[in-house]
């Protein structure tokens, strides 16, 4: 058995102080007996698990004096490995943040009105309790109805069994970024729900379709992390990265290469690639016929013409993605958002297959089975899921909506109308730590704990190629009257009686997390021989993180490519709007500042100049340089970007990497609550995005919506750090004379 | 008055600041490197300086008066033209010069340089001139035009080991002083004369995801960051003032086609 460095940070891991910190804030030093760990003027640091994304990166968190100081990535945490995203250091601001709810709180009046008066947790629970056993009771245990974000490990099995044990098989998940048609391509190609290790570490030749994995895709510290080592980690050689999207990410910006293809045919061009890599006799395998007779109408030619890339580009790329000894495929952001989302990935898929790229480094490694059986992204519905919970709740289906981590009425296009649909859901309750405009539509709000405060444990998805399962432990003292979510979920099994609280045993969310740690322990003898479990907690506890680096995928043979085969038709993504009325392409995209819109609470997101515009506190439109002169738009001009789903108002900024005929606005802002950092800033492009759905994910096509422009003729300053962007000479990026 | 007695003391010690090799004998020589291949410009340093030296969040307002304070910056610069257009990033923050610009215009040697070779602020002393900030030509000084407050409970998050500035001061990169001491305390409670490579480690260094920030003594020949230095890809940035920059940055590379 092998630990990840259990006690190589040389840092206390573990047991907090007494609850005595919590109401003693204004003294310097908070209590009265100080526990023995505990010295004035020394910091010390405590592991836990950021959730601040889906990633799931270890973080360790300097304390001083029962505060929390600042976030660091946990040194022996695999995903984060001792770095942190800015998203990630700006946890502080979610735990201090001004507006976060301190109590039970109750609608005064209506829902629209948003004022609430304060109640006690015995009354909130007793409430809540007592309308959902009455359900049970009666039979109507499916009129409850769960709606969490990317809730994992413990919390989520937590949830699972209350909603089992209650008799409603009606809880679900829904999280803008979640992969679905990546995990539904990957079901089609690998026969797996789990994500891959998508090595990019190892690769020499890597080829992003729209996926800007330094930034917002699936785990973007650790992939961070490859990209440093995929360029500069190795003596002599360093891996080359294409990207191919619309409009230049951050990790386009960083690419050798950045490709402009007509959006909605990036498949198309990794079917054209497919079909030149065939054609030129790369691949060799048993199934090549198969594969040539359906790849065989995706000539360059054709695909040139459909793309708007050169057949040379097509024919260069595809042999050096060819005779790169690790090449690698991944595909995400709007190539995976259009209404061929799904068909698209699986071409993706397909390259990788064809190149030899699974189960070889520097390419796609399958992860084992992962620690807890753990079901990654099993209970997210996507937007069809949404759309009938929508329908239900319209229909006076549901009774009880119970809402955590997930904000449904700033999330999803207008058209879905769920902001009117909670209408019709007699008690709507929140569990949250902040108003957000879901929250704020709730009869009543239980105010949680938030991630730092709380117990937990976590699954990491996608995995590192071996399974490894992470600890959250409270890091202060909760600061005001809220309660871990785990803990409310227990509390609630009480009140509702019946077999609740029998099979739900556990005082408490930690109780719980240590049980089912045991019950891990218990059942995972290999490797374990001679350590007890109280000493395996404890070093879990310590290091925040357990793996087991020698455990790789039991059968990595390839998959059958009749699937992937079968599946590849259908490309080019079909958009709204008639092309005469709507000459744009609507491209949102995630913004490695607020992901989709989550932080924009957090001040110091606010205030962190956008990586690729430099842009503070708002939201804009981008349009191609020469589009801009064209129409006679200059940056700060506020244009109406209307869409056949509605419209917004939002400042023009002129975006040197766009293509042209596509109008590019960030997702994050245009919250109508939210506290007072998020508040009435900017517009929300969902707003603007139709209702389309791939069939195949049910995930919504948000990348297929055409739009028009107008410019309203009014002013609007773009708040931003960048003066002059380009350096007139001055050499501040290097000397132009080559040593490279 | 004794203007001429003051003036030749002056001149003369900035000659000795001139001498060739007076920088060499300090005891350390604090320095960066940056390689520009590995940064992406993603501003988790940004975030983390922020957070490590208490900077204000100065507001919507002030922002757009480019009141802003970050001691760590990502800029950005367009070369060429859609569809062959490309974006470099590099980060700026102060380049503890070591023949610096800023130190010589301080008329009250509020700025100055440490034994170290670190540009040093004295907040104190400073009484907001703003002059170094009009001689550095990195343009990485920034001065509280306000007294900066956190909206309750944010101020709890505040370090305790840094302190909070005032309306009235010049403030910037510090190149994490106190976690310098912190090593060197560290360094003396084990009987250690001097730091070991690697016990320094700034906040923008230790957050960065790629791994694109070394810091170290640049007298230690064997430190990473000498090492680094070394790279062919090394260069500072407006080499041609002469301000002799503790920051060496290595310029992205290109791939070979
Ligand atoms: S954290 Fe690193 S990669 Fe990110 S901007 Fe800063 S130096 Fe560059
Ligand atoms: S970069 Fe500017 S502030 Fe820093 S030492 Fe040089 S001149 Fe002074
Ligand atoms: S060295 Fe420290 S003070 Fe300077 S930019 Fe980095 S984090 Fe900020």
């Amino acid at each position: 058995m092998q630990f990840i460095g259990a006690g190589s940070l040389g840092v206390a891991g573990g047991v907090l102080y007494g609850e005595s910190v919590q109401k003693d804030v204004e003294l310097l030093i908070p209590q009265v007996v100080p526990p023995e760990d505990y010295s004035p003027g020394v910091a010390s640091w405590y592991n836990t698990v950021c959730n601040q994304c889906s990633a799931g990166c270890g973080i360790s968190v300097r304390i001083r004096e029962g505060k929390a100081k600042k976030i660091e990535g946990n040194p022996v945490h695999p995903v984060s490995q001792g770095r942190l995203c800015a998203r990630g250091q700006a946890g502080l601001n979610v735990l201090y943040n001004p507006d976060r709810i301190r109590s039970p709180l109750q609608n005064a009046t209506s829902r629209e009105s948003g004022s609430f008066t304060e109640i006690s947790w015995d009354e909130a629970l007793t409430t809540i309790g007592s309308r959902i056993g009455r359900l049970r009771i009666e039979g109507n245990a499916s009129r409850v109805r769960l709606l969490t974000g990317s809730t994992r490990g413990g919390l989520d099995e937590l949830f699972a069994q209350f909603m089992s044990l209650l008799g409603s098989d009606h809880y679900q998940q829904y999280d803008f970024t979640d992969p679905g048609a990546l995990r539904a391509a990957n079901r089609i190609a690998f026969g797996m729900d789990q994500l891959p290790h998508y090595d990019i570490k190892h690769a020499d030749y890597l080829l992003s379709f729209g996926a800007d994995y330094l930034a917002t895709w699936l785990s973007p510290v650790h992939y961070s992390l490859a990209y440093g080592h995929l360029r500069q980690g190795r003596d002599g050689q360093r891996g080359r990265t294409v990207q191919i999207e619309p409009r230049m990410s951050l990790s386009g910006a960083a690419a050798d290469e950045w490709i402009a293809a007509r959006p909605g045919t990036e498949g198309l061009l990794a079917l054209g690639l497919a079909h030149e890599l065939l054609r030129a006799g790369s691949y060799t395998g048993s199934d090549r016929d198969e594969w040539a007779s359906a790849l065989q109408p995706y000539s360059p030619a054709m695909v040139a013409a459909e793309t708007d890339v050169s057949v040379d580009t097509i024919v260069r790329i595809a042999r050096e993605f060819a005779e790169s000894t690790a090449s690698l495929a991944i595909a995400g952001g709007a190539t995976a958002a259009g209404t061929n989302a799904v068909a698209s990935v699986v071409a993706v898929n397909a390259l990788n297959y064809l190149a030899g790229n699974l189960n070889q480094p520097g390419g796609i490694f399958f992860n084992p089975d992962p620690a807890f059986s753990a079901a990654a992204g099993s209970r997210q519905v996507g937007m069809q899921g949404m759309l009938d919970l929508a329908e239900a709740m319209e229909a006076g289906d549901v009774e009880v909506l119970i809402v955590h981590d997930s904000n449904p009425v700033h999330a999803l296009p207008e058209n879905v109308r769920f902001r009117q649909a909670m209408e019709n859901v007699p008690l709507v309750v929140a569990l949250s730590s902040f108003h957000d405009e879901t929250t704020d539509m709730a009869d009543l709000i239980l105010p949680t704990n938030t991630y730092l405060e709380s117990w937990g444990d976590d699954v990491p998805d996608p995995g590192v190629g071996f399974p490894v399962a992470s600890i959250s432990q409270p890091v202060v003292a909760p600061l005001y009257d809220t309660l871990p979510v785990g803990d409310i979920v227990l509390a609630l099994a009480r009140r509702i009686g019946g077999e609740l609280p029998i099979r739900m045993p556990w005082g408490t969310m930690e109780e719980f997390i240590k049980a089912r740690w045991r019950d891990e322990y218990d059942g995972r003898t290999a490797g374990l021989e001679g350590q007890d479990f109280d000493a395996f907690w404890q070093a879990s506890l310590e290091a925040g993180v357990w793996g087991q680096p020698g455990i790789v995928a039991g059968d990595p043979s390839m998959p059958s490519s009749a699937a992937m085969i079968a599946a590849l038709a259908n490309p080019v993504s079909e958009f709204a709007g008639d092309e005469s009325d709507y000459p744009f392409v609507l491209h949102p995209y995630l913004t490695a500042t607020f992901l989709d819109g989550r932080g924009a609470n957090l001040p110091w997101l606010q205030e962190l100049p956008d990586p690729m515009t430099s842009v503070v506190y708002g939201s804009w439109a981008e349009l191609n340089p020469a589009t801009a002169e064209d129409l006679g738009i200059r940056e700060g001009d506020v244009l109406e970007v209307e869409t056949p789903a509605g419209s917004v108002s939002v400042p023009a900024l002129i975006f040197p990497a766009l293509r042209p005929g596509v109008v590019a606005m960030p997702i994050g802002q245009g919250h109508t609550a939210y506290g007072r950092y998020a508040r009435n800033r900017g517009a929300n492009p969902m707003d603007l995005v139709s209702m389309q759905i791939d069939d195949r994910s049910g995930d919504l096509a948000w990348a297929a919506t055409r739009a028009r422009v107008r410019n309203t003729g009014e002013r609007l300053q773009i708040i931003k750090t960048d003066g002059v962007t380009r350096t007139l000479g001055r050499q501040i990026l290097g000397p132009k004379n080559d040593h490279a | 008055m004794k203007w001429g007695n003051d003036l030749s003391t002056f001149v003369e010690k900035f000659r000795q600041y001139l001498k060739p090799g007076y920088y060499d004998e300090f005891d350390y020589h604090w320095t960066m490197t940056i390689d520009l291949d590995r940064c992406t410009g993603c501003e988790a340093c940004v975030v983390a300086c922020q957070a490590e030296n208490n900077l204000p969040i100065v507001g919507e307002k002030r922002y757009a008066q480019n009141r802003e304070i970050k001691w760590i910056r990502i800029e950005r610069y367009w070369e060429g033209e859609y569809p062959d257009v490309k974006m470099g990033f590099i980060p700026m923050l102060c380049q503890h010069c070591d023949a610096a610009p800023c130190e010589i215009a301080c008329p009250v040697f509020a700025t100055y340089h440490n034994q170290d070779g670190l540009n040093t602020q004295i907040y104190n002393r400073c009484i907001g001139t703003r002059t170094c900030a009009v001689y550095c030509p990195y343009e990485v000084r920034y001065f509280n035009w306000f007294t900066y407050t956190w909206d309750e409970p944010l101020e709890q998050q505040l370090n305790p080991d840094v302190t909070v500035r005032e309306k009235g001061v010049m403030e910037k990169c510090t190149f994490c002083i106190q976690r310098i001491r912190l090593a060197k305390d560290n360094a003396k409670d084990d009987d250690r004369r001097r730091v070991r490579d690697g016990e320094v480690v700034p906040a923008c260094v230790q957050s960065c995801p790629t791994e694109a920030m070394a810091f170290g003594d640049s007298n230690d020949p064997e430190a990473k960051v000498s090492k680094m230095m070394k790279n062919p890809r090394g260069y500072t940035v407006l080499e041609e003032l002469n301000t002799t920059p503790s920051i060496v940055y290595l310029k992205k590379a290109h791939a070979e086609s």
